[in-house]
């Protein structure tokens, strides 16, 4: 892997010093390399995608041929038999609730933490990085939804999402490039502090928003282990849940199944491939502050 | 404190007021369970309605480390904790800073790479999970028919708890790789060209431009990806849910408290709404994050200041 090691620049230098028309067994190499991961990662895609098409006698026969003919019938099946239209509905309900107001209320947590407008801002700051380090809540956080009656209860599902500190540390970090100078003019010309962080910090923080906003929901929609503790009546599951209850129903009706999966899968390929930028800073800047 | 441009009096409460909801759902929702965890290690909290908690002192714990068979089975949990985080940690940690390295030449099509490598880390442990269930099926799912023209079988993840796990290593590590590779990325691109410039006139090989100018270079991403990686491989146990569920052999700490705390066990072994044990569990687990996290944290520290001044 070594020999491959070289960063942009260094590269770059070596091509330009490289005689025309002598092979490049660098990049050959390196494309080699990057086409054998891309088949680990698209690989098993591909074959969800094949599985799908095909009927089950079919799959039976050879799980890796190609459908002899294209089968669309396990597409209808999954829809309706995995009850999709009503699992999207309730993840979509809780995951554009609670992210909306989980960002609102971010955003007054981290203004003020940011600019040193409470006291003990540093403490707070310090609460939010800590998080993850701490233990695992979800007893106590059990015990207290049961006593609250918010058990097996959707407002009480979305309570559980109000809370990322992550996003927090993130505001902080965005909103500390905004200049000081932006508060004292608008103080000056009468604005009060909520219309200040309304009409002028909403507006400017945007990109912070939208990484804060899609690292949030891919959480709350990808949640596995709340709704599964949350959530007994069925009429509240989200996708996720209900797709892990139709695998053990239709866990050896592989083709139904992986029609269901990519059902699922589609819609968040599509977010990523439109909202990528953001995505990939969201998911990597929790990082930024170890 | 004196920079609050936005009036005296009265009107200085308002950041106060309008931070409460978001301050009040943390405290109450994550960092106040949190704490809470270890005061519910020390009850007989069974999560079922309407039963009285009772202080048991550190009977819990106890148990957990020296009661019988369940407390051999538990360090068989915290064993496997440990090896499964290692391998992620490593294999992740090396393999995410080769794939950087590769996915930062300028070639062509290379955000296409990027974005294959990354596009996992979005779809969910129930998406991750039940793609490679379908890869890894052992009555000729994909692999299966591949190794069967070798004429070997497999049982993947049905087979020896030792190969069931390995698979789930395998999976963890694909499904994440993608947030190590990009860390490591903008660590790449922070290093300035001047100093392969430089290299490259002084006829440094490959070699010796990677370890004397990129590797002291990426430092601090170095330092994110191996503490991410280490916390985040010590807590993960979602993907054992969706490939292989509770299974004996198999089991590690979060998997476990989730089990004993809501019994939800599928599979071989039963366990009920144990909640002050899980509660332990927890505390046991939390330990372990520390107990690795915080000198993991000392010691990267130190290299940092000693290798970036």
């Amino acid at each position: 892997m070594s020999t491959l090691s070289t960063t942009e620049s260094a590269g770059q230098r070596t091509q330009n010093l490289a005689r025309p028309g002598r092979i490049k067994w660098g990049r050959i190499g390196a494309y080699i390399l990057l086409v054998l991961f891309a088949i680990v990662y698209v690989g098993p895609l591909l074959m969800l995608v094949n599985t799908s098409l095909k009927t089950l006698p079919d799959f039976m026969k050879s799980a890796t041929s190609l459908p002899t003919s294209l089968n669309f019938q396990n597409f209808a099946d999954a829809w309706s038999k995995a009850n999709f239209p009503l699992y999207m509905t309730n993840t979509l309900i809780y995951t554009v609730s609670a992210t909306v107001i989980y960002l609102i209320t971010a955003v007054f947590v981290a203004f003020p933490i940011s600019r040193g407008y409470v006291k003990g801002s540093g403490l707070l700051l310090t609460l939010y990085v800590i998080a993850l380090f701490l233990p695992v809540a979800l007893i106590p956080q059990f015990q207290l939804m049961l006593s609250l009656g918010l058990y097996n209860n959707p407002v009480g599902y979305i309570m559980l999402f109000l809370v990322n500190p992550i996003g927090i540390v993130i505001l902080v970090n965005y909103i500390k490039t905004l200049p000081m100078d932006l508060d004292e003019a608008a103080a000056m010309d009468g604005c009060g502090y909520f219309r200040f962080v309304t009409s002028i910090v909403f507006p400017l923080i945007q990109p912070a928003l939208a990484t804060v906003a899609v690292l949030h929901a891919i959480g709350i929609w990808n949640e596995l282990i709340l709704p599964t503790i949350y959530l007994t009546n069925k009429d509240y599951y989200p996708i996720t849940r209900g797709m892990i209850v139709f695998q053990g129903v239709y866990g050896s009706n592989w083709p139904t199944l992986a029609a269901a999966v990519l059902i699922m899968t589609l819609p968040m390929l599509v977010i990523f491939l439109v909202l990528q930028r953001y995505i990939v800073s969201g998911l990597t800047a929790g990082a930024v502050k170890g | 404190m004196n920079n609050y441009h936005f009036g005296r009096g009265r009107a200085r409460l308002a950041p106060y007021l309008l931070l409460l909801p978001g301050f009040f759902f943390y405290l109450v929702i994550m960092l106040g369970p949190s704490i809470a965890t270890g005061v519910y290690s020390f009850t007989d909290a069974s999560g079922i309605q309407g039963t009285t908690l009772h202080w048991i002192g550190l009977e819990n714990y106890r148990e957990f480390l020296f009661l019988g068979q369940a407390s051999i089975d538990n360090y068989g949990a915290l064993f496997r904790t440990l090896v499964f985080s290692f391998f992620v940690t490593t294999i992740q940690f090396s393999l995410g800073l080769g794939l950087a390295l590769l996915v930062n030449q300028r070639l062509k099509g290379i955000n296409v790479f990027r974005t294959i490598f990354f596009m996992p880390v979005i779809l969910g442990a129930v998406i991750q999970g039940l793609i490679w269930s379908l890869f890894l099926y052992p009555l000729g799912g994909p692999l299966a028919s591949i190794l069967g023209m070798f004429g070997m079988r497999s049982e993947f993840l049905g087979g020896q708890p030792n190969e069931a796990i390995a698979w789930v290593i395998f999976v963890q590590i694909w499904a994440n790789l993608g947030v190590t590779m990009m860390i490591f990325i903008a660590g790449l691109q922070t290093i300035p060209e001047d100093l392969y410039e430089g290299a490259q006139i002084d006829g440094a090989s490959r070699w010796q431009v990677f370890r004397n100018i990129t590797w002291p270079m990426l430092t601090p991403s170095v330092n994110t990806n191996l503490l991410l990686n280490i916390i985040g491989s010590l807590q993960a146990w979602q993907l054992f849910l969706v490939l292989i569920g509770y299974r004996n052999g198999t089991q590690v700490l979060g998997y476990l408290i989730f089990a004993q705390g809501f019994g939800q066990a599928s599979g071989s072994v039963t366990s009920a709404f144990r909640q002050g044990y899980a509660a332990a569990a927890s505390i046991v687990l939390f330990c372990l994050v520390l107990g690795i996290g915080l000198p993991v944290q000392y010691f990267l520290q130190r290299r940092e200041k000693r290798v970036l001044g």
